[in-house]
């Protein structure tokens, strides 16, 4: 784990730019598929915080599945969710308390953030800077 | 690293991968009911059958099911060959047959040019194909609450004695993933019902969405050391929550700042 997903909102503007990128970076049957970021009014004047996943060390959706579908990649520090894998028992919906385990009525799926594989679409996309991802100096960096 | 030829391609695989996990990998559509990737290949519905030969059985082939087969070096694999549509057409026949209401099994019928069955159709047949995938997810989830009970023609998948099954936590993970739709339940504002049993759904405390059943909360709850409030607010409220809280500390870090 090189890189760290880092959010500023006090520079968001509120503007979606970021959603709409990560509806489009994970299409099905060629359509847009649902974004794992949502800006949100974040209480105050001028104040939106995208909320997304933020990879929790002890996370809770891996905790609550009982099917192991939900795994750490190694390289990106993403969990990932193994569709395959998935039983659809919503476990991981109900379980994460920041609400990034999303159903997507779309493709009925069990969604969630996997960083793009380690190169997240929304950084790219936001013109604000609010959303980076960034190497972590080496002092920072947790064994290994 | 095994290398393996499929419909002409030589393809790699690991060692113990099944031969469907690695046909599916290479995007090829071979047929299946009873597979899931959560859960150990039982071969039992038949239709991940494709034929295999190797260099030195001089040109003798076997059929297998994919499914349940691990793969091995060398070997020649073929899933579309005039044999195995042949067969596959021969199984997808006698589902016609034996579950003639079933709109995944026409849909499956209809996909190999089958338009009715050459068998005698079973008057009231129904859409359960007997596969099992609903008792091995249960069961790999730890709860074991159905199996297959009765004999011969009687034969059905049900909780134990047919009575309102105490082990179900009504995670639907079994209704979710029947192949043909066949398990049924229902649910409403405040209560979702199973196998005959009726759970209470867990409301959102802020908005009153349900996502999970408060059993199936309480158990990840106690098993997975995960605090109970977390399943009593649901993700849209979570969300918003979060934005708040992170909304606070921003707006303070403003007004330090200011
Ligand atoms: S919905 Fe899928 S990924 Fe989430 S806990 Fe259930 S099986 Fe695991
Ligand atoms: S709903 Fe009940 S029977 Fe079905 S998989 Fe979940 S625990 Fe098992
Ligand atoms: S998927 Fe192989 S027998 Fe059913």
């Amino acid at each position: 784990m090189n890189f760290r997903f880092v959010v500023n909102p006090e520079v968001c503007t509120g503007c979606r730019t970021c959603e709409l990128a990560c509806a489009f970076a994970h299409p099905h049957d060629s359509k847009p598929g649902k974004s794992r970021i949502y800006p949100i009014d974040g209480g105050f004047k001028e104040l939106w915080v995208p909320v997304t996943c933020l990879q929790c060390d002890d996370a809770a959706c891996v905790k609550s599945c009982l099917v192991d579908a939900l795994k750490r990649n190694p390289v990106t520090g993403a969990i990932e969710l193994n569709r395959e894998m998935c039983v659809m028992c919503m476990a991981c919906v109900a379980a994460c308390p920041f609400g990034c385990a999303l159903l997507d009525p779309g493709q009925d799926a069990v969604v969630k953030c996997d960083l793009c594989g380690g190169d997240p679409v929304c950084a790219h996309f936001c013109p604000t800077k609010a959303l980076s991802y960034v190497p972590i100096k080496k002092k920072d960096r947790i064994a290994g | 690293m095994i290398k393996l030829t499929i419909n002409g391609k030589l393809v790699q695989a690991d060692e113990g991968d099944m031969l469907l996990t690695v046909i599916r990998r290479e995007g090829i559509d071979v047929p299946s009911q009873c597979h899931h990737q959560a859960v150990e290949p039982s071969g039992a519905c038949r239709l991940c059958m494709v034929e295999i030969t190797r260099q030195e059985w001089d040109g003798w082939s076997k059929f297998v099911t994919s499914c349940l087969y691990p793969v091995e070096d060398g070997l020649i694999v073929t899933t579309h060959s005039a044999k195995v549509i042949q067969l596959r057409k021969t199984i997808i026949d006698l589902y016609l047959a034996r579950h003639p209401n079933s709109t995944e099994i026409m849909r499956l019928a209809s996909e190999y040019g089958i338009t009715r069955t050459t068998y005698e159709t079973v008057v009231d047949g129904d859409d359960c194909i007997m596969c099992g995938l609903c008792t091995r997810i249960c069961a790999h989830m730890g709860f074991s609450a159905i199996s297959t009970v009765g004999r011969g023609h009687d034969k059905e998948i049900a909780p134990p004695l047919k009575e309102a099954p105490t082990d179900c936590t009504g995670c639907l993970s079994c209704a979710n993933n029947c192949p043909t739709n066949f398990i049924e339940f229902t649910r409403d504002s405040n209560s979702l019902t199973i196998w005959g049993r009726t759970f209470e759904t867990l409301a959102c405390s802020q908005c009153g969405k349900a996502t999970i059943t408060r059993e199936f909360a309480e158990h990840l709850s106690k098993t997975r050391d995960i605090p109970i409030a977390y399943f009593e607010v649901c993700d849209d409220c979570h969300r918003k929550e979060t934005a708040k809280t992170m909304g606070r500390v921003v707006n303070w870090t403003r007004e330090v700042q200011a």
